[in-house]
């Protein structure tokens, strides 16, 4: 288990997102009204980015901007198809400033 | 149809070519009318726009949420590019089409009530009749809005809500908001963009546990506005052990410039429950049809899509089940009749997401006159679908060396456990079938007719009779003048 700076707490202000790679991953990582949530930036419908699509921070999703699925950020599951398959979530915090992610 | 009383002395064969002439020369009279335009309450100008998606909302007193789902949608249809990777659709001017008009002022509730002349259209599509013989509930659409809607006591009792979607929405809205685009996404193809912002009428069906639906619910759609959109928006929830049958079947009149109709139906059932979705779909020849249709089966449930394909200019529509729960089964069963200018682009899409799953894809095409048939499909077992036993069987007859059939099947397997046969064949009407009849008194018209009706017998048996009855008659309508 690594940890993996993404950058300091001054650069992600809430709604803002950043896309970081770590052991092999494409991980967003997202500020959702304070609240710090990653996920893997792949939509397991067809294995596409997923990250850069819109963020609704109330519900906690992002939608795949391809077809539309709506993953939960906190689960890592599609709320809607056409993707059904879960994708990979991870522990964020804060330490220091800086803005640090748990990757296996 | 009875024969005129002058071909009452001719012989049996004659006497049913000649009322099957006569379907052919009444089409125009019995489907390919239209009402004068007068006394449309609400028609909107032609094209898309911002104001006309807020104005419909609006016009229908949604909610908040759905006024936003529908502005988004808009802004997904807008940005995305018409596909090119199936039909042709380039020759569609989505700037030339009436996106919504109202034809009266509410749904009414039994025949009496509706205006005459809409009463007229569908008293010579012979709605009225089916639904005294037959039917548990009609839903007749006319332009954007449900004209009448009749529930039967007995299913009211039961707790079966069976409205037009835009009923569906008022009377039952934590229900339709949980599931509605839970399946389809307003981003999940152009089309279905195009229907999430301007979506109106279509069924909402909701069985309570438990309860089985014994008479099919039936639904007719029309289009009459010359340069007519359809946008019907179908929400069909089966909670757990509950079955249901529910049936489309569509008419168009005859016009010279293009009809877009562009559903979404959603399908839901949950453990245990059974789901049949049966379309025959019977558009003229000017129309476009570009359709999403997606169902989801949980553990123990089944859904089965019978999709016929008869008429239209254009058909692009691939039903799918995602078999999301143990044991959960889907069948697509399907029929696609091309004729002279048609292309039938359909097919099927079933997705193993749960172990001991099974499914089966049967799809039946037939192309003449230089019509063209494709099928399109997807069989795929996702990894962790352990145990999935699947069988797609794809046949095409082409009629003459001017037709044309496509297959384009994609397979694919996740996990090494799996059952999945595969059977493809393309073919013409053999000599020797054809010998064999002409030798037993068949004349080649007639010959060719038996051999297609056993080509597509599979799929019609799954149809009630009197919709068995009526396909088998198109199809010998299409096939009216195909020999010499």
């Amino acid at each position: 288990m690594a940890d993996h700076i993404v950058c300091t707490v001054e650069e992600l202000p809430e709604g803002a997102r950043k896309i970081v790679e770590a052991e092999g991953f494409l991980i967003g990582v997202f500020n959702c009204g304070g609240e710090l949530l990653a996920i893997e930036d792949r939509c397991s419908h067809d294995d596409g980015p997923l990250a850069e699509g819109e963020l609704d921070c109330a519900a906690g999703t992002v939608e795949c901007p391809r077809h539309g699925s709506i993953f939960d950020l906190r689960t890592g599951r599609p709320k809607t198809l056409p993707a059904f398959a879960p994708v990979e979530t991870f522990p964020v915090r804060v330490e220091d400033g800086q803005i640090k992610l748990e990757v296996d | 149809m009875n024969p005129p009383p002058e071909t009452a002395a001719l012989d049996p064969k004659q006497a049913e070519r000649e009322a099957i002439k006569d379907i052919n020369q009444d089409y125009k009279t019995k489907f390919g009318f239209n009402d004068p335009e007068t006394g449309y309450v609400y028609k909107a100008p032609k094209g898309l726009s911002r104001k006309l998606v807020e104005d419909i909302s609006e016009y229908k007193g949604e909610p908040q949420w759905m006024r936003e789902f529908r502005l988004k949608a808009l802004e997904h249809f807008l940005a995305r590019p018409v596909p090119q990777w199936g039909a042709d659709l380039n020759q569609i001017d989505f700037d030339d089409i009436h996106y919504f008009v109202r034809a009266s002022e509410r749904a009414e509730t039994s025949w009496d009530d509706v205006p005459e002349d809409i009463k007229n259209t569908f008293d010579k599509l012979g709605i009225p009749e089916a639904e005294r013989d037959f039917l548990a509930g009609v839903g007749a659409q006319y332009e954007s809005e449900v004209v009448y809607h009749q529930v039967r006591k007995d299913l009211e009792e039961q707790g079966v809500h069976f409205v037009d979607m835009d009923t569906g929405l008022r009377e039952h809205e934590d229900i339709v908001r949980e599931h509605f685009a839970s399946l389809i996404p307003a981003n999940d193809n152009m089309l279905a963009a195009l229907n999430s912002a301007v979506w109106s009428g279509g069924s909402f069906v909701y069985v309570p546990p438990g309860v089985e639906v014994e008479m099919p619910l039936q639904a007719y759609f029309r289009i009459n506005t010359e340069n007519m959109g359809q946008f019907e928006r179908t929400l069909i929830i089966a909670d757990e052990g509950s079955a249901v049958h529910y049936i489309e079947g569509c008419t168009a009149p005859v016009y010279s410039t293009d009809s877009l109709h562009s559903a979404v139906v959603e399908l839901i059932a949950k453990p245990g429950a059974r789901i049949r979705y049966t379309t025959v779909q019977n558009w003229s020849q000017n129309v476009y049809n570009l359709v999403t249709k997606r169902a989801r089966a949980e553990a123990d449930a089944t859904v089965e899509w019978v999709d016929c394909n008869l008429g239209s200019k254009i058909t692009m529509k691939y039903p799918s089940v995602y078999l999301m729960g143990e044991r959960a089964h889907g069948e697509i069963l399907s029929i696609a009749f091309a004729g002279n200018g048609q292309h039938q682009d359909a097919g099927g899409k079933i997705i193993h997401a749960a172990p001991k799953t099974s499914s089966s894809i049967f799809s039946k095409s037939i192309s003449k006159d230089g019509g063209r048939s494709t099928y399109r499909g997807l069989l795929e077992v996702a990894k962790g679908a352990s145990e999935a036993r699947s069988k797609v069987v794809c046949d095409a007859l082409l009629l003459d060396p001017e037709s044309r059939s496509d297959t384009y099947p994609t397979i694919r397997i996740d996990e090494n456990d799996a059952n999945v046969g595969h059977e493809a064949s393309v073919s013409k009407i053999g000599e020797e079938q054809l010998y064999y009849l002409q030798s037993h008194g068949l004349d080649e018209e007639e010959a060719s007719k038996l051999i297609v009706n056993g080509f597509i017998e599979p799929v019609v048996k799954e149809l009630p009779m009197e919709y068995a009855v009526e396909l088998n008659r198109l199809i010998e309508l299409q096939m009216e003048g195909s020999i010499g």
